[in-house]
């Protein structure tokens, strides 16, 4: 068998084990005495052994083995938790992460073996005390195991037509043996052992019973060992050694089976065997297995629930999801001019707009991930971060399972980094201003994400000092970014706005955490690509709040489909606040730019007509309709010459070759299989 | 672009072109760069571009970007015709692009020997658009260099 093949759940795995671990270490550092932190972070460090060693990848298998035994320990309570435990095994996960990076790269783990690292947790074995009861304690409980596992095939019951089975094949001179096969425990991929322990076997004997089904351990849903009955000419020690030249077989058991020809009066029928067989597996389970095995029955099926999916085969369903769109809008665009409008046409039509919408949401759906995946990992950053700056902060997070597109998931984890890393190092103060500000010792940061609309807004905010915007005006000046003159007509918030700018740090020493001025505008250009948006607030002396807006959906989006000047425009539902019918007389003027004064609202108006260059049909005296969309908190009103209505437009790329154009976000294909262009509000504020 | 002059390089090697009529001149284009050829439809104009980008249109769900090749020649604005056709152009660079042209004549066949190779004359300053000559039943056909044709000004 190639392992290859399974090279890309190994990774996958391997990654949420390690992710795992690091949110579980975390916790151990906080609450060393908990056995259930305990008990989770033995169990991914145990699998990650088991899954380094099948694949053959002796280094990884090593470190974590001596990791394992230091958990061993801790979980026994012969080792203390301390400090310098927690950094050394994150040094620990750190490097194993490196190896998974190699795998990845090369389908090698590298050749570095981390020595000190594994002698560092020898170190802490020898000092943590009694590390001989380590290896004699597996030992005892795998002892226990082997009594009550032995000769587990008896427990399989046989009907009739086994039994009938039996008698023929004794009558012709063969044997009937029963076979119990344990995997061993750090086994991944049981089913594929078992099918090949199967396939051995089935050379040298006929399969007759099998417990559990066979299909049921090709689904992998089966403990660690299966029974099987089987009936042969060959010697029982030649399929028992078979079986066992698989490998990752533990153990293989086998003996004869007495073959009553006579009926049996505990035979029972179909049905019942079922119900008998399966208490009796489970409790023999129970007896022997520790918490941790229950945990991991407990959590089988829901793991065999999901299927992994390439993200590309996806993207592929999502285009055809797009085509059908558009093919129901030119249905009902035809249906409406043609004027052939039958009842049941429409009605039929009606109908197939609920199915793609529905359809549309589900695939949409599928692509959504939990941010979660990316987040994880920021508590240990913090931590790190925390001892490398030596100031006390703690991580809050909340929203974790707020859903994205899996393609923003996979983006906004840089820029998040960026965000947090700053906090920490520019926005929270050292312990001496935090105590002069009678602030608590201990810096927060917060990490909050929900979904608002069609957007979903991610805050990364401190209590730290905010920022000081005369500094980031002196600092723009010195830089050249802008002249004095400008400096001092400044908004405050334009000014902070600054910081977004290409080449600014205004930390006055640079650390290597953050400072190297390439900070923010990566992390704006970054969010922009995404079609997102990020905005700061901050109040000097008090913290600063970094939001950060992203679309929901990348493809598919409702949208006000408008006319300027004969041209059919669409504006995403999702930006647009109200739509306004203003008499020319309201149009006011400040700093001779025209804003209308709506329900308490200063809002600037934007003639579409001059943004897009064209004339507007409608003549000046007439009303206006004026389309008032928010980006952020800030308002301003497009007047547009028409309203069309709403409607669901996929959004398609305009290439490359017409990037330039700013405020066209994409292009649209109406249902006449007219192209539309997709207006990008944001940019037009 | 390379693999264009490669298989022009190569004597003897025949490649179809298709020719067509940009004002009173005769252009071709080699076939294997073509992905379509449409009728002239309703483009719709994208602002604030270069005024030879006419615009994009709907090629069976994809949105295509239209240019003039008149504008980019500096040629008068195109005169829309019954003949007049869209030819959409498939390259590596920039992707999809169509481009348009007052008619497509005919597909003729063009060895190598029956080119004539442009030498790049530095000194004119002026960008130019022809890779060669093809000579064909005693006419002279212009092969378009679509790379520079496809390249922003």
């Amino acid at each position: 068998m190639d392992v290859n093949q399974y090279l890309e759940i190994f990774l996958d795995e391997t990654k949420e084990h390690l992710e795992s671990l690091n949110a579980q270490i975390l916790n151990l550092e906080q609450s060393p005495e908990d056995s259930g932190t305990i008990n989770e972070i033995f169990r991914a460090a145990h699998s990650l052994k088991g899954m380094a060693g099948t694949m053959g990848y002796k280094r990884m298998q090593a470190l974590t083995h001596d990791m394992e035994n230091v958990f061993s320990e801790i979980r026994n309570g012969s080792m203390k938790v301390t400090s310098g435990l927690i950094d050394t095994l994150f040094q620990c996960l750190d490097a194993l992460e490196e190896y998974t990076q190699n795998i990845q790269e090369t389908a090698d783990e590298g050749t570095n073996e981390n020595k000190p690292l594994i002698e560092q947790l020898n170190e802490f074995l020898k000092s943590g005390g009694k590390t001989e009861e380590a290896p004699a304690a597996p030992k005892a409980e795998a002892a226990a195991k082997k009594d009550t596992v032995e000769r587990k095939w008896e427990q399989i019951k046989l009907g009739d037509p086994e039994k009938h089975v039996f008698s023929v094949a004794k009558q012709q001179g063969k044997n009937v043996y029963g076979l119990d096969i344990r995997v061993q425990e750090t086994c991944i991929l049981k089913a594929a052992r078992a099918f090949l322990v199967y396939k051995a076997i089935e050379e040298k004997a006929e399969i007759i019973v099998c417990n559990p089904s066979a299909q049921d351990i090709e689904d992998e849903r089966f403990e660690l060992e299966f029974s099987l009955i089987v009936v042969s000419e060959n010697p029982l020690e030649q399929i028992v050694n078979a079986a066992k030249n698989v490998s990752e077989i533990e153990s293989v058991t086998g003996d004869v089976v007495e073959v009553e020809i006579i009926e049996e009066p505990k035979a029972n029928t179909g049905i019942s065997i079922i119900e008998d067989i399966k208490p009796a597996a489970a409790s023999a389970q129970s007896q022997n297995a520790p918490a941790k095995q229950s945990d991991k029955k407990a959590n089988k099926p829901v793991v065999n629930r999901t299927v992994r999916v390439d993200i590309e085969k996806l993207d592929v369903l999502m285009n055809l999801v797009s085509e059908l769109i558009i093919a129901k809008n030119s249905l009902v665009s035809a249906s409406s001019t043609e004027g052939t409008s039958s009842i049941a046409f429409n009605e039929q039509i009606e109908y197939l707009e609920s199915v793609t919408t529905n359809l549309h949401e589900s695939v949409m759906k599928v692509r959504m991930v939990p941010i979660e995946s990316v987040v994880s990992k920021f508590p240990r950053m913090i931590r790190d971060l925390s001892k490398k700056l030596d100031k006390k902060m703690e991580l809050y997070m909340s929203g974790e399972e707020t859903e994205l597109d899996r393609t923003v998931v996979d983006e906004i984890g840089d820029p998040l980094m960026h965000l947090l890393r700053n906090s920490a190092d520019h926005g929270l103060e050292s312990a001496e201003v935090r105590a002069q500000r009678g602030k608590p010792a201990v810096g927060s940061i917060y990490l909050d994400a929900y979904q608002d609309g069609n957007n979903v807004v991610i805050e990364v905010r401190d209590d730290g000092n905010g920022i000081d915007v005369e500094a980031v005006k002196r600092k723009a000046i010195e830089r050249g970014v802008i002249t004095p003159e400008q400096g001092d007509n400044m908004a405050e918030k334009d000014i902070i706005n600054l910081l977004f700018n290409a080449g600014f740090s205004t930390a006055k020493q640079i650390s290597d955490v953050s400072g190297r001025g390439v900070g923010l505008d990566v992390v704006k250009s970054k969010i922009e690509s995404l079609s997102g948006e990020v905005e700061v607030k901050s109040k000097l002396g008090e913290g600063s709040t970094w939001i950060i807006r992203l679309p929901l959906t990348l493809a598919i989006i409702q949208a006000l489909m408008v006319i300027v000047g004969g041209e059919k425009y669409a504006i995403s539902l999702g930006s647009i606040q109200t739509i306004e019918d203003i008499s020319p007389s309201e149009i006011k003027l400040v700093q001779n730019s025209e804003v209308i004064h709506l329900r308490g609202n200063v809002i600037p108006l934007i003639r579409l007509s001059k943004e897009l260059d064209i004339e507007s049909t409608k003549s000046p005296e007439e009303n206006m309709v004026v389309v008032i969309v928010k980006k952020g908190e800030k308002l301003a009103g497009l007047v547009v010459d028409e309203l069309m209505g709403q409607q669901e437009i996929v959004i398609k790329s305009l290439g490359k070759y017409i990037s330039k154009c700013k405020i066209i976000s994409g292009a649209t294909i109406l249902g006449d299989g007219e192209v539309a262009l997709i207006l990008d509000a944001n940019a037009l504020i | 672009m390379d693999q264009f002059k490669l298989a022009e390089l190569n004597s003897n090697e025949t490649a179809q072109y298709i020719v067509i009529q940009l004002g009173a001149e005769q252009y071709g284009i080699n076939i294997k760069f073509i992905d379509n050829i449409v009728r002239m439809q309703n483009i719709t104009r994208v602002p604030r571009v270069a005024d030879y980008l006419k615009g994009v249109i709907n090629l069976r769900g994809e949105v295509i970007p239209v240019m003039s090749i008149r504008l980019k020649m500096d040629l008068p604005a195109d005169e829309i015709t019954k003949a007049t056709r869209i030819i959409i152009l498939k390259l590596e660079q920039h992707g999809m692009i169509g481009i348009i042209v007052d008619e497509v004549k005919e597909v003729v066949t063009l060895s190598s020997e029956n080119i004539e190779k442009m030498s790049y004359d530095a000194q004119e300053g002026k960008v130019n658009f022809i890779s060669g000559i093809g000579k064909h039943n005693g006419e002279l056909i212009s092969l378009l260099d679509l790379n520079v044709v496809a390249m922003e000004k």
